[in-house]
This record gives structure tokens, C-alpha cells and sequence, in this order.
């Protein structure tokens, strides 16, 4: 029953550290999450940590991460994610959410 | 973090708690104490496998409206219905703590001191109260938040703002009738027991939580204005709530004392005529009630304009 707790890294094809400073997002609201993302010197990889009670979709997690970890080309980055029952949209718009924000839009 | 410009005229019963606690400032001087990246999560929730929140539903933090110095809490509706727990409830105490210390050392440093400089607290509700899940964690909480709202009393001004989706009830509904001051829009809600929880006690023949219209005309700010539980009423804009703080923030401690609705013989005398009234007079709604206050048609109250609405109401007297 405990909560579950994901951790793995990625690596983008030719990524870079687009993220300078530390950024958070979104509420843990009723299928919704929140993300910290934090600019890390991580010899190019992105570490990802996510905690969800959602147990039984650790792949599709994995999946969604690396599509918005290799579309973007990001590089040397910790995200870490609160999550509550979000879908893989919705995941992917808070993440895409975060990085405009880092990007100061 | 958010554009102060755009969240000034952003609802603010749609924004959350961040955006509240920012923009309720003047730009740019919010520091957050406490934040996301401390990572505060509740180890109760954890335990449970419920979701977790870095900030544990509570923002935190201090900034300045004026020459003012303004400690912030800020709760999140959208975690948990912006209950009360172990951490959260930490959070608020220690605000309000570190508000009080902070005022006894300036005022000690600096005797010359204005009225305007000397702090505030300023919390934004939206909580049904305790969290359940950590049932005594979070009644202590609360305990604890009234002991720092006694101690704060007679040296930092505590003003309470309601206008979110969840409104404020439970055991903060207690905290935010302790506080010196309360500003809510139309849209806010404050009361002891919630709506859904006296149609589950007392059925839907007593009261109709999905009455929408019955339930704002009960809780809602209109109403709450009338019967002197809250002491302002604004537009549902940061803006307008922000303009508030910042025209009660230089008031000296004995103007607070004024406003507020407990805390001395006096005023608990005035409640019991209250209650003396309402056993006398049997309300079936709270249009009797407005109508009692002076109110000629209380009906055309619940639709009417906010400006024109306080330019006509008549405010129950006991």
C-alpha cells in the first residue's frame, strides 16, 4: 500500500543543459502532479525520480519520460515528480509546463 | 514562478495557493520559507500510499505590502481539499511564530517604530480542516495555530482571507474566527460545519448541500458580511484583496482588537444576543435574517452588483 517510488536515468541523442535554474510546477491536485526540476551536472544524463501511488505502470512512466526528455534534448537534469493518478497527457503538459517556465516564459 | 502583473487581475477564488501568496504582496518581495525544494513532505501519507505535495498544501512565506512586513500562509484547496496535517499545520504555526519573534525584536531594536512597519500575518483559506489521515497530528495543529493566535494578539495583527474554491470550515473555520480581521469576496465561504457534512448528519429536509444558492446564501461572503462574521468584503480579484491588506496593514493593534469577533466579555455578550436573537426569531433562511437586519427585499441581495451591494445593505445589528 505504500506509495511507489520510480527511479531511473535517461540520455537524449545530443541533449544539452537547457535548464539554469531550479523551477517547480503544479499542484498534486486529483489527477494532476507537480515537478521540481533542477539543473544537475550528471555527465549529460537526466535522473528521474517519481512518486505515485499508481503501482503497475512503471513502463508507461519510463516511456512518457524519455519522449519529453528526448524531444526537448535535455541534458544534466534531476526532475522529480509528486504524482496523483495523472495521465500520460496530463504528465507530459506539466513537465512541457515547467520547462517554459524554466525558459522564462 | 508567476508574473505578479498578470495575477493582480487573475480571480481569485480560480488561483491557487502560490499564486495567492504571491500576488497578495507587493511585486516581487515573496520569499518562500519552507518551499517545495525543502521537500516537507507528510510522512503520514507516505505510510498510507496517498500522494505526497513538497509544500504539504501550505505555502508559506514573507513579503511586504507598503513599508509593511507581511508573513504569508497560503493553503491549496486542490491537495487533499487543503486539509490541515502534521506538516502543514507546522508550517502555519511557525509563520506566525516567527512573525510574533520578529515583531518583539524590531520593536525592541528600533522603540520609534510606525504602526505601518511593524508586521502582519495574512492567511488565505481554503481548507475543510483537519486532514484525517493524520487525525491527531492535525488537531493538534490546529491547537497550536490558536495558541500562536493568542500570543501574536495585542502585537501582530492576524487577517484571515477568504475567497477560494473550498472555502474555509472544520476546525480552520474556529482559526479564522480567532483572527483579528476577515476579508472575503462573495464567492468565499466560511463556516464550522461544512455543507455535505450537515446533509450527511442531519439530512438533505435540513439542508441541501446541493442547493448551490442555499449554501452560498448560509456560508457565502454576502451573508457573512451581513451578520458581522467578516469584516470586508471585495471584488474576487488578488488585486482587490491585495488593496485591502495593504489599507489595513498600517492600523495600529487596538483598531484590529475592534474587529475582531471574540476575545473579551464584550463580545461574547454580543454573540449570546445573537443567539438570543435567533432563538426568538426561528429563521427558516437567511433572508429572514437579512430582512431582520433592515434588509426591505433580501431576495434582490444575492444577485446584486458587489458595489451596489455595499452601497445598500444594512448589516445586522445585536
Amino acid at each position: 500500500m505504500a506509495l511507489n517510488t520510480l527511479e531511473f536515468d535517461l540520455k537524449a541523442e545530443g541533449g544539452s543543459q537547457v535548464v539554469k535554474t531550479l523551477v517547480h510546477t503544479g499542484v498534486v491536485g486529483s489527477s494532476d502532479m507537480e515537478v521540481l526540476m533542477e539543473p544537475k551536472d550528471l555527465g549529460g544524463s537526466v535522473s528521474v525520480r517519481i512518486v505515485t501511488p499508481v503501482s503497475g505502470f512503471d513502463d508507461l512512466w519510463k516511456r512518457v519520460l524519455e519522449t519529453f526528455v528526448t524531444r526537448n534534448a535535455l541534458a544534466d537534469l534531476r526532475l522529480e515528480i509528486n504524482d496523483n493518478n495523472a495521465t500520460p497527457a496530463v504528465v507530459l503538459l506539466r513537465l512541457q509546463q515547467a520547462l517554459s517556465e524554466a525558459a522564462g516564459n | 514562478m508567476p508574473n505578479w502583473k498578470n495575477l493582480q487581475e487573475q480571480s481569485f477564488l480560480e488561483s491557487n495557493a502560490r499564486e495567492r501568496a504571491i500576488g497578495l504582496v507587493d511585486e516581487g518581495t515573496f520569499t518562500e520559507l519552507a518551499g517545495p525544494v525543502d521537500r516537507r513532505c507528510s510522512p503520514h501519507l507516505e505510510v498510507l500510499g496517498e500522494a505526497v505535495e513538497f509544500d504539504d498544501g501550505i505555502v508559506t512565506g514573507v513579503g511586504r505590502v507598503g513599508v509593511t512586513p507581511v508573513f504569508v500562509v497560503s493553503q491549496e484547496g486542490r491537495f487533499i481539499g487543503g486539509s490541515v496535517g502534521e506538516v502543514g499545520g507546522a508550517k502555519m504555526v511557525n509563520t506566525i511564530r516567527l512573525a510574533t519573534e520578529f515583531h518583539d525584536k524590531l520593536v525592541a531594536e528600533h522603540p520609534d517604530l510606525t504602526d505601518a512597519e511593524k508586521p502582519v500575518v495574512v492567511i488565505s483559506f481554503e481548507t475543510g480542516g483537519v486532514r484525517l489521515h493524520e487525525a491527531n497530528a492535525g488537531l493538534l495543529a490546529h491547537a497550536e495555530v490558536m495558541d500562536q493566535l493568542q500570543r501574536a494578539r495585542g502585537k501582530v495583527p492576524v487577517i484571515a482571507v477568504i475567497g477560494s474554491k473550498v472555502g474555509c470550515f472544520g476546525g480552520m473555520g474556529f482559526v479564522a474566527a480567532a483572527t483579528d480581521a476577515i476579508v472575503m469576496s462573495e464567492f468565499g465561504r466560511l463556516g464550522l460545519t461544512g455543507p455535505e457534512v450537515i446533509e450527511q448528519e442531519m439530512g438533505k429536509e435540513e439542508f441541501d448541500s446541493g442547493d448551490r444558492a442555499l449554501v452560498f446564501r448560509t456560508t457565502g461572503g454576502k451573508h457573512k458580511y451581513v451578520m458581522g462574521d467578516c469584516n470586508f468584503l471585495v471584488a474576487d480579484s488578488i488585486a482587490a484583496f491585495r488593496a485591502q491588506i495593504a489599507e489595513l496593514a498600517p492600523l495600529p493593534v487596538s483598531e484590529f482588537e475592534a474587529m475582531r469577533r471574540i476575545g473579551s466579555p464584550e463580545k461574547v455578550e454580543k454573540q449570546l444576543r445573537a443567539v438570543a436573537l435567533a432563538a426568538e426569531m426561528h429563521p427558516d433562511d437567511a433572508r429572514d435574517v437579512w430582512a431582520k437586519a433592515g434588509n426591505a427585499e433580501p431576495v434582490s441581495l444575492t444577485d446584486m452588483p458587489l458595489a451596489d451591494f455595499l452601497a445598500q445593505v444594512k448589516r445586522l445589528s445585536v
